[in-house]
């Protein structure tokens, strides 16, 4: 007998890895980006960032890291190192999961932008550490700023359609109660 | 109730640091490793892809289509228009045809004039675009032939237009085609008329950057940009594009492959350079015997550099009889 709420929760990280598999499906299309072109938002990274300060169950460290590492394989960028940075910001992010429960969303907007900026930032900086030719620093800075903008429409349609919601108070009770 | 709760998370919290340090660790290792031994990650990387893109390949094919056909309908909607234009351009066409074939006459007549031998063995494999890099920070595409097909790293890849890119990551099916646009790509180039070497490099714009022009007088935009071949890596005298001034003042290429399309593609079957590897030996007219405790002639040491430098050169160009005749005479 499997315990509803383990389902549940697992039902929910097989989602987000198709999610992730379904925006990959979209990206990898052959008719999106050319030369010149805006760089679209990260859709993964917004979805992560935005279930992980609701859920952050939900989105656990491995997943984070495996699902990442897959797509800076097929994305043919510097493998691991935005892995790493992406665990780097959620670690950050998840261990500030008790000060950041009640705050607005503004509040965690502005949160979650710093840790883009600066992810974005140490990117650019590895980068050029270890000569890897890379984009000018612009491109990054734009990318992070349309993946900010989708944020509130991820987490938004997150919370309309799954359900994915702050955990109230009664509820980590619950949850405590049962660990 | 609290206390086993907080008790559970003493004993959860290092364990669960250290794995997110292990993790960390784990993908600085990896980034070095690619940045130390880069070819072998990228086989690694190819062959993730090689796996996972073509599984796409079910789903990508009816979204591709529709969105074609929603492509096609849009263009329905402009005939009219488009009609006119196609007859404008057919009038400025038969300008240009007879152009073409005069200069073909022209051009058959001096290559028999020459006596040149084109290279018979190239020729191509042609591949469909299944994927794009994904990354709006790598401008490459995937194609659905690979090391089966025969393709090998390094080959380069047209569209029926001009140069697209390089091959750059082989799989069993599929293959990575790095275009010119990619800021990884850097391709040896010829200016015409004028003759100018130059380098190609992409910058992650529509048009790469024209670097290292020896003498910027003698280029104006117009020309047409060709490869050269040098290094010997790739073939030469695939047309590329035209040179254009860019608005920042830098010379650019207007590249004549229709990057806004790519959809087959055409990877050119070029074979190894013929490598010289010895530096040639000394040719020396027969020396009469020395008598005596003589020192050999200081003027032969001289001479040694240049003649080694001759003898490549006849070696190298083998299809041209001519030159070496005369070079003889």
């Amino acid at each position: 007998m499997v315990d509803p709420l383990t389902t549940r929760l697992w039902g929910f990280r097989l989602l987000y890895v198709g999610l992730v598999a379904l925006f990959v499906f979209l990206r990898l299309l052959p008719f999106g980006a050319h030369a010149d072109s805006l760089p679209g938002p990260d859709f993964a990274l917004a979805l992560t960032f935005a279930w992980l300060m609701r859920r952050p169950e939900y989105v656990p460290a491995p997943l984070i890291v495996a699902v990442f590492l897959v797509l800076d394989l097929l994305f043919h960028q510097a493998p691991g190192l935005w892995t790493a940075l992406v665990l780097l910001g959620t670690e950050f992010l998840r261990a500030r999961q008790a000060t950041t429960r009640e705050i607005a969303f503004a509040l965690e907007f502005g949160l979650v932008a710093g840790v883009l900026a600066a992810m974005c930032a140490m990117n650019h900086l590895i980068l050029s550490l270890l000569f890897v030719e890379r984009p000018p620093f612009g491109l990054y800075l734009l990318q992070a700023a349309f993946t900010l903008l989708v944020y509130p429409v991820v987490v938004l349609i997150s919370a309309l359609a799954l359900n994915i919601r702050r955990a109230t108070v009664e509820e980590l009770a619950l949850r405590g109660e049962r660990a | 109730m609290a206390r086993d709760r907080s008790a559970q998370t003493d004993y959860a919290s290092p364990i669960r640091r250290i794995l997110i340090g292990a993790m960390l660790l784990f993908c600085i290792a990896i980034l070095l490793l690619w940045r130390i031994d880069s070819p072998r990650v990228d086989r690694f990387r190819a062959a993730v892809v090689d796996q996972v893109v073509p599984s796409f390949e079910w789903a990508a094919a009816p979204v591709r289509r529709t969105a074609r056909m929603a492509e096609d309908f849009q263009s329905y909607q402009r005939i009219w228009e488009q009609n006119q234009e196609l007859k404008r351009e057919l009038q400025r066409m038969q300008v240009w045809k007879e152009a073409a074939v005069q200069l073909e006459e022209q051009n058959a007549k001096l290559l028999a004039l020459n006596n040149v031998r084109l290279d018979p063995k190239l020729t191509s494999v042609s591949g469909v675009v299944i994927a794009d890099s994904g990354s709006p920070f790598r401008q490459s595409v995937l194609i659905n032939v690979g090391a089966q097909d025969g393709i090998r790293d390094g080959w380069a890849v047209m569209d029926g237009l001009g140069l697209v890119g390089r091959i750059s990551g082989l799989g069993a099916q599929t293959a990575r085609v790095l275009l010119l646009t990619d800021t990884a790509s850097r391709i040896p180039i010829t200016i015409q008329p004028s003759g100018q070497r130059a380098i190609l490099s992409g910058d992650n714009s529509a048009a790469p950057l024209v670097d290292f022009v020896e003498n910027d007088d003698l280029v104006r935009p117009g020309d047409q940009v060709f490869s050269s071949g040098d290094g010997g890596v790739f073939p030469a005298g695939q047309l590329i594009g035209a040179l254009v001034r860019g608005r920042d003042g830098r010379l650019r290429v207007r590249l004549s492959a229709d990057y806004e399309r790519l959809e087959f593609l055409r990877v050119l079957r070029s074979h190894e350079a013929e490598v010289i590897e010895d530096v040639g030996s000394l040719i020396v007219p027969p020396q009469p015997e020395p008598q005596g405790p003589v020192q050999p002639a200081p003027e032969a040491l001289s001479v040694a550099p240049v003649v080694p430098t001759l003898r490549p050169e006849a070696r190298t160009v083998p299809a041209i009889p001519v030159s070496e005749e005369s070079s003889d005479g």
